[in-house]
């Protein structure tokens, strides 16, 4: 272990620091890897950002007073409204590099085997990025904010059985002071997990790489000068978004604050909950939501599983079309939350079973059909 | 690469990948102070706490013989305004002579010696002082006097009678004129 040799001191009395950096730090890979192949690291970086603006936050929100505490931070704070800038924008990035970095997993197949639990890890990800989101959103204390929180709470109260009680336990009550209380505790206790999430995402990926080729190069200074022009490319657009488009996608209304006589008509959820609100919206009942979305989250746990390729079979041009289109039916399910047209609940129906029907039909068909 | 890199260094007395190492560090540098300056500054007071943290009291408005109390960082802040008579008086007392001995110099400002700037509080138990106005009991010294345990104090805030056996304490203050004073 270099580390050990780098810092004796420090690795004799806590071996564990050595054994630590081991688990992710690989000295030398193979040449040529993508630049996509820094996602991960840049998932990291965001994550690490927003903790950092988001301890700040914390310092000054006020759920009781959430509205006015967040203007207060962006009128009164030293940097306050950069700060809620950075938070907002970081948040805006890490869903844009989670999809892709989702995406390219798809694409590249690279959830087959051995890659099946970093890609579990990969949809947990998100899962816990969606829920954090929209947390977030939510403690803004703004209208949109509002009127999303009071439909989840009222209808997360209504229910009966074992999903009533969970759904009681979360919000504690009606949406309100009390609930973004509650709720502002759940989302920093997310983010602390949305960081353990992303380290073991880095363990697994590590512990799976193919082992270096003879010709392998040094991660330093090779590697990272990749790395760091990623990472300069990133920050550009991070830059851009936050001086010019800090609530990129996020609705109108949440720049008012939230009443409880008034609801705002046509207040969207933010650009990267928009797909899986969709999913929620393409059903009536409250139950097959649920349902719905827990098995959406289930056919993208099993899609190792469900791709019968094999671990080293070939990938073929036909699933990587049918994966396009599932790319374009996300985006589609996302839009249809939106838009004032008439016929949304249908369409978000239509591409909600589309969804289904890539994961439960075309992949094991098409995949098998490929692999021979 | 390391050869040729190791040869230049040689040639030169420094690589060109040196160079570029400590201009990458130097540029890393400049950008994680950038983002993480306004992160930590954010965390400083606001200008309204800035502003109570410096209180600005006007005492143009204080009657001779006669004090006004603010409220600055939790604490009354008692500004008295002397006589000529109460100067000159307490100018003649000995220090050692005091419980706690101070001379008049040591209680006023040498620029504005008119004025005795205390926090108006009893320093044997914590209990707010009478004697502001001359209506109220100021005690045999013509002072402040504690309504709990009864301790008495001279109009320079020094102790004259127990139980307290410390001067009232006087908060860091600047005379920014003769009208105003900033506390903090």
């Amino acid at each position: 272990m270099t580390t050990q040799a780098k810092e004796p001191w420090a690795a004799t009395r806590l071996p564990y620091l050595g054994a630590l950096c081991a688990t992710f730090c690989q000295k030398t890979r193979a040449p040529g890897a993508s630049y996509f192949e820094v996602l991960p690291f840049l998932i990291s970086i965001t994550a690490a950002f927003l903790t950092l603006s988001g301890i700040v936050l914390a310092v000054y929100y006020n759920p009781w007073h959430a509205f006015d505490s967040v203007q207060f931070i962006d009128r009164n704070v030293n940097n306050g409204w950069l700060i809620h800038a950075y938070h907002a924008t970081g948040t805006t990035m890490i869903f844009g590099l989670t999809y892709i970095y989702l995406f390219r997993a798809i694409l590249t197949r690279s959830y087959r085997a051995p890659g099946e639990w970093v890609w579990m890890l990969s949809v947990k990800l998100l899962a816990v990025l969606l829920l954090t989101g929209w947390l977030g959103y939510v403690l803004t204390g703004g209208a949109a904010g509002y009127w999303s929180l009071f439909n989840a709470s009222n209808v997360a109260l209504s229910l009966g059985g074992l999903p009533g009680a969970v759904g009681v336990w979360f919000f504690g009550g009606p949406a309100g002071g009390g609930t973004l209380a509650r709720l502002e505790v759940f989302h920093v206790f997310l983010a602390a997990s949305l960081l353990l999430v992303v380290w073991l995402i880095h363990a697994s990926r590590k512990t799976i790489a193919a082992p270096a080729p003879a010709r392998a190069v040094a991660f330093y200074p090779y590697y990272l000068a990749q790395y760091f022009a990623a990472l300069a490319v990133f920050a550009f657009i991070f830059v851009v978004l936050a001086f010019y488009a800090p609530h990129l996608g996020t609705s109108h209304f949440n720049r008012i604050p939230a009443e409880s006589l008034a609801v705002p008509v046509g207040a969207g959820v933010p650009w990267y909950l928009a797909p899986a609100a969709g999913l929620i919206g393409a059903f009536s009942s409250t139950g097959l939501s649920i349902f719905a979305v827990i098995a959406a989250a289930a056919v993208l746990y099993a899609l190792p599983w469900l791709d019968r390729s094999g671990a080293n079979g070939a990938k073929g041009k036909l699933y990587g079309f049918f994966i396009w289109v599932l790319a374009l039916d996300v985006l589609a399910l996302g839009l249809t939350v939106h838009g004032g047209c008439p016929y949304a609940a249908t369409l978000a129906g239509v591409f909600t079973a589309w969804f289904f029907f890539h994961f439960l039909v075309i992949t094991p068909l098409v995949t098998a059909m490929e692999a021979e | 690469m390391a050869e040729s890199a190791a040869s230049h260094a040689t040639a030169h007395g420094g690589s060109r990948r040196d160079f570029l190492t400590l201009l990458t560090a130097a540029t890393g540098a400049v950008a994680a102070g950038t983002i993480l300056w306004p992160v930590i500054d954010a965390l400083n007071p606001d200008a309204a706490s800035e502003g109570a943290a410096h209180l600005i009291v006007n005492v143009s408005d204080i009657a001779e013989n006669t004090a006004k109390t603010v409220q600055w960082g939790g604490l009354p802040v008692t500004i008295r305004k002397l006589t000529a008579k109460e100067t000159l008086d307490n100018q003649a007392v000995v220090p050692s002579s005091l419980p706690d001995p101070a001379s008049f110099t040591d209680r006023v400002n040498a620029g504005y010696p008119s004025f005795v700037v205390v926090i108006g509080l009893n320093t044997a138990v914590p209990c707010a002082l009478e004697g502001d106005s001359p209506a109220e009991p100021r005690g045999d010294f013509d002072g402040w006097v504690c309504p709990c345990d009864g301790s008495e104090y001279d109009p320079l805030g020094r102790v004259r009678k127990g139980p307290a056996t410390k001067n009232l304490a006087i908060p860091r203050y600047t005379f920014i004129n003769a009208a105003q004073i900033q506390l903090g």
